[in-house]
């Protein structure tokens, strides 16, 4: 386990910049060892840059650059990050994906991308003739000529992912600083000082898991391998009243375009229209835009029509980390005792725990002696999937504890229980958002209509007041 | 699971649903519930505390609280089981609901059912509206609890969005809250209230209503810091801390469809006939389930006539 540090300790084994799903995953793999840890990360919450806002969809990697490190990693944490949710209790959901044709040439190319998943090691997936795709899902738009069926593509829920992470990371002794910002890097023949907005850190051995940012960090080692430029994903998502109308994962197929936009249920049950791509120079631009907005709309009528007419619920926007570079962009450099990760632009949630062991072995070469390993501690997060029994329908729990049966968040169906335990978590939210993240709390139907002033009367008292 | 029977049972505690209960009563079904899923039964007058409620029903007007809590003791008074804190969650039968509550999961079921679950205000995003997703954004529903029932601190200066009956009711809430009301936005010609309202409301407060003005965008990255609009006139910011989403509403109706209630595909209301009875005999529904809004004295007439209408 983790050694633990006291408080005032400020030099650590190792420090990770940046707790989103990948340094979190990162902070967690190490704290099985005999080290001392800092996970830190400039905003007030794990998880909340681009691992906040994805499709949320755990990949089988069919469709990567064959022989490609992100191949490896995906294909490789997948069924690691199954194996984890299954464990600690993060909803996923088994549907399956159908990469849907709309034109000839797309039809043509289903077969090629068939041979590239199996180049990719994914043998499962399978051609599906229209009558078929019609059967499977009778809501889609009228136009679409077959598709290749992808069973392995799932969805999971990506909140709860970093957190588990960060939760367990924390428990085993890691020591997780947010709101704290690496302004700047100073180097020793054996030491890293981070300067941050909250004072100085030291740590023998430096993972610069900073996201848009990491060619940034990577600058105050002298380093340019690539440039991130910040590419725009835009999501809606609608009401749990649109669900059944689609039972997989619908995704286009790849073309000289891009990725195209895919309609997806969510674990939470609402289903998902999205993303956009467009590359931006701001990487703190995540706001949506008119044009963004609209182009889903048109695409969305022609995927699946009924679903325009059901109520948008939340409209997200994520910031992949793209590079002049197709595949991650992970390096160690031994001489400096740090490992950038950066690059990990559209299957970073997926990859995350092949990316920490990968990071692992790294540091090891680099010299750092991981000691003695425990088992890490159990965790357990709260189930958020509407797949199992939510506490609002859960009988003994309710006997146990009433609040559990009082319903705070009528669109979501949270209740106080829920939201009085999540301010007395390991790790709280900080404000609405992260309480929305760790419960679903207001990001339902009625957008905070009904519950708005009830939540934030329960987050300023931090869960003291009714 | 417990399991109940009643005669009627009546799902949302605001003015339909109660004076629905009060006239039920009357007119002697011995067992009348209704349930709210909140802490206290009213609706949504309970939480608007400006005057404006009463004049067709009660022939005086007064504040939303307490014309909320008029017609609750009115309902107390005459035997009908107010069942706060409890939701319905689905059927469980043709005339069978599921619930859920502190006490526990229950079945109930009735003779009659009736859905007077209420309307909201479609927010920010289910109007698609582009931009940041600062702190500062509300719906007139929101914002009332915020100001009325918690005492929150709201802003400075705010832009509302859509400008009918309700919009002057958030004018009014602002007011309260000591945030001024800078703009008043509406792509129609004109404003869609009563002209005394509006008068009443423009004369106290000094707001600009801007016809013809169309949301484009919401600006800020921590606190809303202003909105983009296109006008007559071309694009320009109007510098606010607080925007708050009036009006477009949508029929709460959940329970309707997870029934498979007939839908109107214009108003997304339950269909219902000459008596207020929906697709499925015995189930009906009122007040502002059914498009288009009302306001509360309307809605509680509707759930008073319609016994004499029905039983
Ligand atoms: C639209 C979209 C859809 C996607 N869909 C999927 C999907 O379906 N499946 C999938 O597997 N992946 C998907 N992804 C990819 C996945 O979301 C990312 O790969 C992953 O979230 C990257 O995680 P990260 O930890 O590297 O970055 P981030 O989550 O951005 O974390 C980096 C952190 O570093 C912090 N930081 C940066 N600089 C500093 C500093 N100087 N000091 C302190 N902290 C700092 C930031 O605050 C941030 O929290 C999608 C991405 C997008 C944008
Ligand atoms: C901001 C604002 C200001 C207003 N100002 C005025 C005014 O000045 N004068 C005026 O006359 N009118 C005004 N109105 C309109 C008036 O409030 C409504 O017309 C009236 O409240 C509608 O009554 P109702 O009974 O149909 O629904 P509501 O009052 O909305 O009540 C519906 C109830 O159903 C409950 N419910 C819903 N679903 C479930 C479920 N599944 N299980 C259990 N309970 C459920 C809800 O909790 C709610 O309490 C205003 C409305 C708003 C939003």
């Amino acid at each position: 386990m983790a050694k633990r540090v006291a408080p005032h300790v400020r030099t650590f084994d190792v420090a990770i910049i940046g707790a989103g799903v990948v340094g979190a995953a990162i902070a967690r793999e190490l704290a099985r060892f005999d080290l001392s840890i800092l996970l830190i990360d400039a905003k007030s919450d794990v998880g909340a840059g681009t691992s906040k806002a994805n499709t949320a969809i755990l990949h089988t990697g069919f469709d990567t650059v064959p022989g490609s490190l992100e191949s490896r990693l995906v294909s490789r944490g997948y069924f690691l990050l199954r194996d984890y949710a299954r464990e600690v209790g993060i909803s996923y959901e088994t549907c399956g994906a159908l990469l849907v044709a709309w034109s000839a040439e797309e039809f043509a190319n289903l077969s090629k991308i068939q041979e590239k998943a199996i180049a990719n090691g994914y043998l499962e997936s399978y051609l599906v003739d229209v009558a078929d795709l019609y059967a499977k899902e009778p809501h889609l738009g009228p136009g679409a000529l077959g598709a290749l069926a992808v069973p392995g593509e799932w969805i999971i829920d990506p909140w709860s992912t970093t957190l588990a992470y960060a939760t367990q990371a924390k428990a085993a002794g890691a020591v997780l600083q947010l709101s704290t910002r690496v302004e700047r890097i100073a180097q020793s023949s054996h030491l890293h000082t981070l300067h941050t907005s909250q004072g100085e850190f030291e740590a023998r051995y430096l993972v610069n898991a900073a996201g848009l940012y990491s060619d940034v960090i990577d600058r105050e080692f002298g380093f340019e391998d690539f440039v991130v430029t910040p590419r725009r994903g835009e999501l809606m998502v609608f009401d749990k009243l649109s669900r059944s109308l689609v039972s997989h994962i619908l995704l286009p197929v790849p073309s000289s375009m891009g990725k195209g936009v895919l309609v997806s249920p969510t674990v939470f049950g609402n289903v998902m229209l999205g993303p956009t791509a467009e590359n931006l120079s701001d990487k703190s631009a995540t706001e949506s835009s008119i044009t963004g907005l609209a182009f889903l709309q048109e695409k969305g009528r022609k995927i699946m029509p009924a679903l325009l007419d059901e109520e948008i619920t939340a409209i997200y926007v994520g910031l992949r980390a793209a590079t002049e570079h197709s595949d991650f962009q992970i390096s160690l450099h031994a001489p400096q005792r740090y490992v950038t990760v950066g690059g990990i632009r559209s299957t970073g949630l997926t990859a995350s725990m092949a990316i920490a062991e990968h990071v692992r072995d790294l540091l090891t070469q680099a010299g750092l002696d991981l000691g003695k390993q425990d088992a890490l501690p159990a965790i357990h997060i709260p189930r958020l999937g509407e797949a199992t029994l939510r506490p609002y329908q859960n009988e003994p729990l309710i006997a146990a504890n009433p609040s559990y049966g009082e319903i705070i968040c009528h669109c979501e169906r949270v209740t106080r229980g829920e939201i009085v335990a999540t301010l007395a978590s390991p790790i709280p939210p900080q404000d609405q958002a992260g309480l929305g993240r760790r419960t679903r709390a207001t990001l339902g139907r009625c957008q905070g209509f009904y519950c708005h002033a009830e939540v934030r009367a329960l987050l300023e008292s931090k869960g003291g007041v009714s | 699971m417990k399991k109940s029977e009643v005669d009627v049972l009546i799902v949302g505690a605001g003015p339909a649903g109660l004076a629905a209960a009060i006239a039920a009563k009357q007119s002697g079904f011995a067992r009348v519930r209704v349930l709210d899923r909140e802490r206290e039964a009213g609706g949504v007058p309970r939480h608007s505390l400006h005057t404006g409620y009463g004049l067709r029903d009660l022939h005086r007007v007064m504040s939303g609280p307490k014309y909320a809590a008029r017609y609750i003791s009115k309902a107390l008074e005459a035997g009908v089981e107010i069942s706060t804190s409890t939701t319905a969650l689905d059927w469980a039968g043709d005339l069978a609901l599921a619930l859920t509550s502190p006490m526990g999961l229950e079945e109930v079921s009735a003779s009659q059912i009736l859905l007077a679950t209420g309307a909201r205000e479609r927010g920010r995003n289910a109007r698609a509206i582009a931009g940041t997703r600062p702190v500062g954004i509300y719906t007139t529903g929101s914002l009332q609890q915020s100001v009325y029932l918690r005492h929150q601190e709201i802003g400075t200066r705010a832009v509302i969005i859509g400008a009918e009956h309700v919009s002057f009711s958030a004018v009014m809430t602002l007011a309260h809250a000591g945030v001024q009301t800078v703009a008043m936005l509406t792509p129609e010609a004109r404003h869609q209230s009563y002209f005394p309202l509006h008068w009443g409301t423009a004369l106290r407060y000094r707001y600009a209503l801007r016809t013809k003005t169309k949301l484009l965008e919401i600006l800020g990255r921590e606190r809303v810091s202003g909105v983009r609009v296109a006008t007559p006139s071309g694009e320009e910011v109007i510098e606010c801390d607080t925007v708050v989403f009036s009006a477009d509403w949508i029929p709460d109706n959940e329970l309707a469809r997870r029934g498979s209630l007939q839908i109107s595909e214009s108003t997304k209301s339950p269909i219902v006939n000459h008596l207020y009875e929906t697709s499925r005999s015995g189930v009906f529904a009122l007040g502002n389930l059914l498009m288009p809004i009302k306001s509360a004295d309307q809605c509680a007439l509707e759930g008073s006539s319609l016994l004499s209408k029905n039983w």
